[in-house]
């Protein structure tokens, strides 16, 4: 059953489509997402993705390509915490679901937003300690990202 | 808010403590110059930056123009979504009603994310009084809780511990020995933590931004402990200082792309989550009742005169990472909340300038802070203002007011130039004994007074 | 030939006369006849940066009083610039004044220096007047490059030397601090600065703790970075 969200994704999707051909450098919105989300620190797959063992397995709203984040909404289907808790986090999104920025996100969800909307950037990290790096404070210490071809 | 007052001379003491301490001044110069960098990398990549800086400017001053506005429209959109809505007139007022809120739940546990309002009001103070115990979860502000002690920088709080006094600190809580290596500290809090984020009855964090048109609140970490804190307890309690809010999230978008570009050099942070109401119907987790706790304390004194602007700050840090003061004094020298530049303009803007009148001269007004503001708040001539105000509201001493009087009526002519000049030639064996000539000379050698240029024409 | 007024300011006419006089055999070498108008005394900036603002708007006045406006007047100072040009008008109540830093207004009238400093290092110190509200750091360090000098950076040329006028005597303690940085940052080599202010600071502080010779940007073209 379509519900809103999906009719609005079709749209930002034709749009989206119409943006794949390669831009000034030649670069498509779908190869800019894989290199931001690579250099945050994400492993990113194209088809089929890794079989971890206790990884939370979600799925992605959108991503957004200059910052090579997944947005996760919170639903029924789709509970905070499985993005959270675990240490392995995989998440599986659409390749038509990236869109550019946030400026073109919120202007898709609108005013029809989740209870949560989550922008997931890279797996959690701090650098309170010393100001070096440490990754899997509190949040997952790996993101795994599973993109899957356009319909 | 009596707490926030500041004592006279409590920032030259605690700066020469602070001066005297070669690890903590080696801590300042590695993390602040380490932030700077990050965050001018971050600005020269993004093309656009100038114009950000410029919307998001104006942004933040259409909000204080018409912040009764925004308060009413983000209170109406939260309610209509099911999430409680309280503005608090003051600090006693924020706290006492988030201990209400424990003590109606029986809450015996409250998991904190990062909040300086909280700080600002003294939160985990009130809550100890109902029998909720709070607990930092922001690793650094967690550290410095084991500590007892304040957060000394807005992004970095714990910028003075070493990785030694952290493990001190985590094996007492653990209660058994653990490495000061960073792998193992990390695993250690990590664990204790995970304890706090199951078990908490309350979730309390702040608020990096609300969105007036939605009612809905941002909040913004890369540790996730904000998204943990404000999903898995039954409660969330939200606290924000009134003027956080935006009026839409395409104004939002314009704050979010400087937040992390200008506090950390990232583009975003990790974790960066809208909350929109309390959970729905169908919905496995996330908080039953979600309560954002407005503050004014004091706010809304700036709301309509020169000081205005001071009330865009997204407190991203920016200025301190800059600041030649701050780089040597650390952040206690200002107060236990908020530091550097944008804490010597706040600090004596919240609690009167007659309890923190060495704030504004805490600054060589360099003007790099007025430089790194991605809000574009002219830092370093508020501080300039502050001080004129010192001298209007009386602050200023009896002895320096009459000092600069006699300077500027010698100094208005001539024949008074000469003659205060001449007697100060006569008198320099004594500069260095009294008053500002005794505070140059301890450190420095005097200039000597010789024929003046204009005699030697 | 075109003329200026030469604005000594407080602290060069009583604390860096030969600054003061370098300057001034600058301008003539550059082709001005140079006025000095007697009756200048101070800018007002000293009162007017710690907020005593009577006190500043009457030495201020004296400035107004002491100079034309029919002539450009060009100061070795960037702070007194900076407060001549930028907050005087409104402190007094007056139209703006045409007022040049030193090494701006050199560059603009095309002038070259003679070679005095070929061989020789020198850092130059921006300081945070002429760095951040009059834009002007290039010119001196052109001026420099062309008197011969090589130019060592800083390793933080941004941060300011801890003078901050007041500020220098009520938290002397971190306004030392910040010399000392400053002091050591330059590599060994001579410091060179347009602000009398810094100037005085800095030297204060390397002949009290060691440190190089500091100098005056007009002394390091006319004579050398030597002094």
């Amino acid at each position: 059953m379509r519900d809103d969200a999906e009719h609005k994704a079709d749209s930002a999707a034709a749009e989206v489509g119409a943006r794949q051909c390669r831009d000034a450098a030649g670069v498509t919105l779908v190869e800019e997402f894989v290199a931001n989300a690579e250099a945050v620190g994400c492993h990113v797959y194209r088809g089929t993705g890794p079989d971890i063992e206790g990884a939370g397995v979600s799925t992605a709203l959108y991503g957004l390509a200059d910052t090579g984040s997944v947005v996760l909404a919170a639903a029924p289907d789709e509970p905070r915490s499985r993005s959270l808790l675990p240490d392995v986090h995989v998440t599986m999104l659409a390749e038509d679901r990236i869109l550019p920025g946030l400026d073109e996100l919120f202007a898709t969800l609108g005013a029809d937003l989740p209870s949560a909307l989550a922008i997931v950037t890279g797996p959690s990290r701090s650098a309170d300690i010393e100001q070096k790096l440490a990754v899997g404070v509190h949040g997952p210490r790996e993101v795994h990202v599973v993109l899957l071809p356009s319909a | 808010m009596a707490e926030l007052a500041q004592p006279p001379r409590r920032f030259r003491e605690i700066a020469r403590v602070k001066l005297a301490d070669a690890h903590i001044q080696t801590a300042l110069d590695d993390s602040t110059d380490r932030l700077r960098t990050h965050r001018l990398h971050a600005w020269s990549d993004l093309p656009e930056v100038q114009e950000l800086r410029q919307r998001a400017h104006e942004i933040r001053m259409s909000v204080i123009d018409d912040l009764d506005g925004h308060v009413e429209r983000f209170t109406a959109a939260l309610s209509a979504r099911g999430g409680n809505v309280y503005f608090a007139r003051t600090a006693e007022e924020a706290s006492e009603y988030v201990a209400n809120v424990c003590r109606r739940r029986g809450a015996k546990l409250a998991a904190k994310s990062k909040s300086m309002v909280s700080e600002e009001i003294g939160l985990n103070q009130a809550l100890e009084a109902v029998g909720t115990q709070a607990i930092e979860t922001d690793l650094g502000e967690y550290i410095l809780q084991l500590a007892g002690e304040h957060p000394v920088h807005i992004v970095a709080p714990a910028i003075e511990k070493t990785a030694e006094d952290v493990a001190e600190l985590l094996s007492a809580v653990r209660g058994k020995r653990i490495p000061p290596h960073l792998e193992e500290l990390t695993n250690a809090a990590r664990t204790q933590l995970r304890e706090t984020f199951l078990n908490a009855d309350v979730g309390i964090t702040g608020v990096n931004f609300a969105v007036s048109e939605t009612g809905s609140i941002c909040l913004c970490t890369n540790e996730g402990n904000g998204r943990l804190v404000s999903s898995i307890p039954p409660v969330h309690v939200a606290i924000m200082g009134m003027e956080r809010l935006v009026p839409t999230t395409a104004d939002l978008a314009v704050l979010l792309k400087l937040l992390a570009r200008s506090g950390t050099g990232q583009k975003l942070t990790v974790y960066t989550t809208l909350l929109t109401g309390p959970r729905r119907a169908g919905e496995t987790d996330g908080p039953e009742e979600l309560h954002v706790v407005i503050l004014d304390n004091g706010r809304t004194n700036l709301l309509r005169g020169r000081y205005r602007e001071m009330l865009a700050c997204i407190r991203c840090g920016a200025c301190l990472n800059v600041c030649p003061v701050y780089r040597k004094t650390g952040g206690a020298a200002y107060s236990d909340v908020y530091s550097g530049p944008m804490g010597a303009v706040l600090l004596p803007l919240l609690v009167g300038l007659q309890h923190a009148p060495s704030l504004p001269h805490a600054s060589s007004l360099c003007g790099a802070c007025t430089e790194a503001c991605p809000v574009k708040i002219p830092l370093h001539e508020l501080l300039l203002d502050l001080r004129r105000d010192l001298v209007a509201e009386g602050v200023a001493s009896w002895a320096e007011r009459v000092s600069f009087w006699l300077w500027s009526w010698a100094w208005s002519r001539p024949f008074g130039y000469r003659a205060s000049t001449a007697l100060a030639r006569l008198g320099q064996p004594l500069a260095g004994l009294v008053g500002p000539g005794r505070a140059w000379a301890r450190v420095r050698a005097l200039p000597r007074l010789g024929r003046r240029y204009r005699d030697r024409r | 030939m075109p003329s200026v007024q030469l604005f000594a300011t407080c602290l060069g006419d009583l604390v860096l006369p030969e600054a003061v006089a370098d300057a001034e055999t600058l301008l003539r070498r550059a082709g001005f006849d140079v006025v000095f108008p007697r009756r200048q005394v101070c800018c007002g900036q000293p009162a007017f940066n710690s907020g005593h603002h009577a006190a500043a708007r009457r030495v201020a006045r004296g400035f107004v009083r002491a100079f034309s406006r029919e002539l450009p007047i060009v100061c070795p100072s960037g702070s007194c610039a900076t407060m001549a040009s930028h907050y005087l008008p409104e402190l007094v109540g007056v139209e703006p004044f045409e007022v040049w830093e030193l090494s701006a207004f050199l560059v603009h009238a095309g002038f070259r220096p003679l070679p005095r400093n070929t061989g020789r290092r020198v850092a130059y110190h921006d300081s945070c007047h002429m760095l951040r509200e009059l834009n002007v750091s290039a010119q001196p360090r052109k001026l420099l490059r062309a008197s011969g000098a090589e130019l060592v950076s800083f390793s933080r040329p941004d941060l300011c030397c801890g003078f901050g006028g007041t500020f220098s005597v009520r938290q002397p303690e971190v306004s030392v601090a910040m010399a000392d940085e400053k002091l050591a940052g330059a590599g060994g080599a001579t410091i060179v600065t347009s602000d009398p202010g810094c100037l005085m600071h800095l030297r204060g502080r390397a002949e009290r703790a060691g440190g190089p010779d500091v100098v005056h940007l007009a002394t390091a073209l006319v004579r050398s970075a030597s002094g």
